[in-house]
């Protein structure tokens, strides 16, 4: 016994690192698909998903210990979890390479073939091309953080909003434009959602409301709370929670990614350096910075493919990002920026300067990762 | 939603107390009390890990793939089998020898190593600790979005799994020795015998047997899961309501082969140590 103790045991130790090493990035599971698991009901966001990598998060609303099932054909299970205790929440991470016709189940009681609904796998995993495939994946997971990190702190300076804590408010501010500004490009896509969420009061057509997080930055600093104050900010706290659900579902390409990169340059260039989105805060620095980092996102994703087509391309964009990030790191104060009424006028034209350098470079990505 | 926690503890912490309590009554009762520190240190370590594990699982950014789950599962389910094995015979050729009154060479009797001991505790307790962990921190996740039930359920089946283990560890005690290996080697007989037929299930499930939908009787409907008895009777025997050909064998070739060379006469020559891991394959 004791020499197989003696075996057995690095053979154990070996099972649980291999078990380790198989551990994969998933966070807190962005663009997970929910599932509500009751005693009669097995609930999906969405019965289909691109192959690769699926997330499930199954919450037991039922009063019996549950367990989630997606099975392949034949019933093959292809990734399962048990014992989802009544309120709590679990996850499940499915490798599915293949596209095609899946079975879903939840299994109220752990017992029989549970509540099964169809889901189907779009697409296969490899087919995309390796390297365009996981820039695109990669830049959706950041996408959805981003999205996840808007609704957080849109939420708590909303509730500093409809407390009435307007210094509070004012510190909320430029914090929870950040994650915003990093994918503004995603978020434009959805129609009418940006102009109610974003819009500035300048741009406003005749007869048209001013809403969105502009509306409330002029509330706090310039006219005071009004009374449709707290109605606006629950419209934007509901606009950010659509905005989150339609980042779930959008499609992107390396080319669209790409893209996007240059309009958040390019917003910089119109907004931001002109001291025209802040207008009433003047904290156009922020967000300044946020979409340079948004942008970079899409560079680092997409360095992969980038390098193997154009390494010099990469090299030029690694130098001007670098260029931006000094001038920008001159105006930091503590976790912030200077205001953009602090800035003297050379200032201004040398930062404009530094941007249209990586702009330029910048707007060559999407006909490259193309290529 | 407390009920259904507390049973999910419940059936998770008896499949570990189980074999820990008897594997202490044991040691205390033969006088080896030394080796006890063993024992813990087997459960501390497979509790740290899989709370580790378990940890690292739900709040970083790691997930394990449900093949790895299921085969750490069933093949650290089929190793403990080999070790329990090993324990139940060494247990009866301990009886054997204290019968013939042979106390002073306890010792050389107990050949069960402590490496062995520590691992037998470790692989009871890792076995399905990897899995507790996991829910207790959904529990725990639970509590912090303000129902703190599941987490109060589980730990209240966790206590009673404990609890039960400590009345069977009492009542070890009391009765006399030869008594005691007879009983706890019988009932680790039938213990073991489910854990392989549940480490055979998970090798079902992550395919690496065949057989999975090949059920040899259903009897979920009398026996639901997430009733007591069916937790208990799951915790202490690994019972499965729903049971495949390929485990329903496994388990009556086990209890059958093991049985019958646990309970063979005594008389005659010892026989051979040595064959008794392969007679858990």
């Amino acid at each position: 016994m004791t020499t197989n103790a003696r075996t057995l045991l690095p053979a154990l130790g070996a099972i649980l690192l291999a078990a380790g090493c198989a551990g994969q990035p998933a966070g807190d599971a962005p663009g997970a698909i929910t599932v509500d698991a009751s005693d009669d009901a097995c609930t999906l966001s969405a019965t289909s998903a691109p192959a690769g990598t699926i997330r499930f998060d199954i919450t037991n609303k039922g009063s019996q210990v549950t367990e989630f099932y997606l099975y392949g054909e034949g019933d093959r299970i292809i990734s399962e979890v048990e014992n989802i205790g009544p309120g709590l929440n679990r996850q499940l991470v499915a490798e599915v390479p293949q596209g095609g016709k899946y079975t879903t189940a939840c299994k109220p009681g752990m017992r029989g073939d549970g509540i099964r609904g169809d889901f189907t796998v779009t697409g296969t995993a490899a087919a995309q091309g390796g390297a365009a495939a996981q820039a695109v994946t990669d830049y959706k997971r950041y996408v959805d953080e981003q999205a996840d990190e808007l609704k957080a702190r849109t939420t708590q300076f909303i509730a500093a909003v409809k407390a009435g804590d307007v210094a509070q408010a004012k510190q909320l501010y430029a914090q929870a434009r950040i994650p915003w500004e990093r994918i503004e490009p995603v978020a434009e896509s959805f129609g009418d959602l940006d102009p109610r969420m974003d819009g500035r009061e300048a741009d406003l057509e005749p007869g048209q409301q001013f809403t969105g997080f502009h509306r409330l930055e002029k509330d706090l600093w310039v006219t005071g709370p009004q009374p449709d104050t707290p109605a606006i900010a629950d419209q934007l706290l509901a606009d950010v929670d659509q905005l989150v659900a339609q980042t779930r579902t959008v499609e992107l390409t390396p080319s669209g990614a790409a893209n996007g990169a240059k309009e958040l340059l390019d917003e910089v260039a119109t907004g931001k350096v002109t001291g025209e989105e802040e207008i009433f805060s003047h904290t156009d620095l922020w967000d300044f910075k946020a979409n340079v980092d948004g942008a970079r996102q899409v560079v680092t994703a997409l360095r992969p493919v980038l390098t193997e087509k154009d390494p010099k391309l990469v090299a030029t964009l690694d130098e001007k990002f670098a260029a931006v990030d000094a001038l920008l790191a001159r105006y930091q104060v503590g976790d912030g920026y200077r205001l953009y009424t602090e800035l003297t006028q050379e200032q201004v034209k040398e930062l404009a300067a530094a941007v249209d350098a990586l702009s330029e470079p910048l707007s060559k990505t999407a006909g490259v990762v193309a290529r | 939603m407390l009920f259904s926690n507390a049973l999910i503890g419940l059936r998770e912490g008896l499949e570990a107390v189980l074999v820990v309590s008897i594997l202490v009554a044991f040691l205390v009762r033969t006088e080896r009390r030394r080796a006890l520190p063993l024992v813990w240190a087997g459960v501390g370590v497979a509790v740290a890990l899989s709370v580790g594990l378990g940890a690292v699982l739900t709040y970083t950014a790691a997930t394990l793939s449900f093949e790895a789950q299921e085969a750490f599962g069933g093949i650290a389910s089929i190793i403990a089998v080999a070790f329990v094995t090993g324990m139940i015979f060494w247990m009866r050729r301990a009886g054997r020898t204290l019968a013939a009154q042979l106390r002073g060479q306890l010792d050389e009797a107990l050949q069960l190593g402590p490496v062995a001991v520590a691992t037998v505790a470790f692989l009871a307790v890792a076995r399905e600790g990897l899995e507790t962990a996991v829910f207790f921190f959904s529990s725990v996740q639970s509590a912090g979005g303000g129902t703190v039930l599941p987490l109060v359920g589980f730990l209240i089946g966790i206590t009673i799994s404990i609890l039960l283990g400590w009345l069977l560890y009492a009542g070890a005690i009391k009765v006399n020795l030869s008594k005691f290996f007879t009983v706890t080697g019988v009932l680790l007989v039938f213990v073991a015998a489910g854990v392989f037929a549940y480490g055979v299930h998970d090798l079902q499930e992550a395919s690496l047997l065949p057989g999975l939908h090949a059920l040899a009787f259903d009897v979920s409907e009398y026996v639901p899961p997430n009733s007591w008895y069916g937790a208990l009777l799951k915790g202490i025997f690994n019972f499965s309501p729903q049971t495949t050909v390929l485990e329903a064998v496994v388990w009556g070739g086990y209890v059958v082969i093991v049985l019958a060379l646990f309970l063979r006469p005594h008389r005659g020559a010892a026989r051979p140590v040595q064959t008794r891991t392969g007679d858990a394959k």
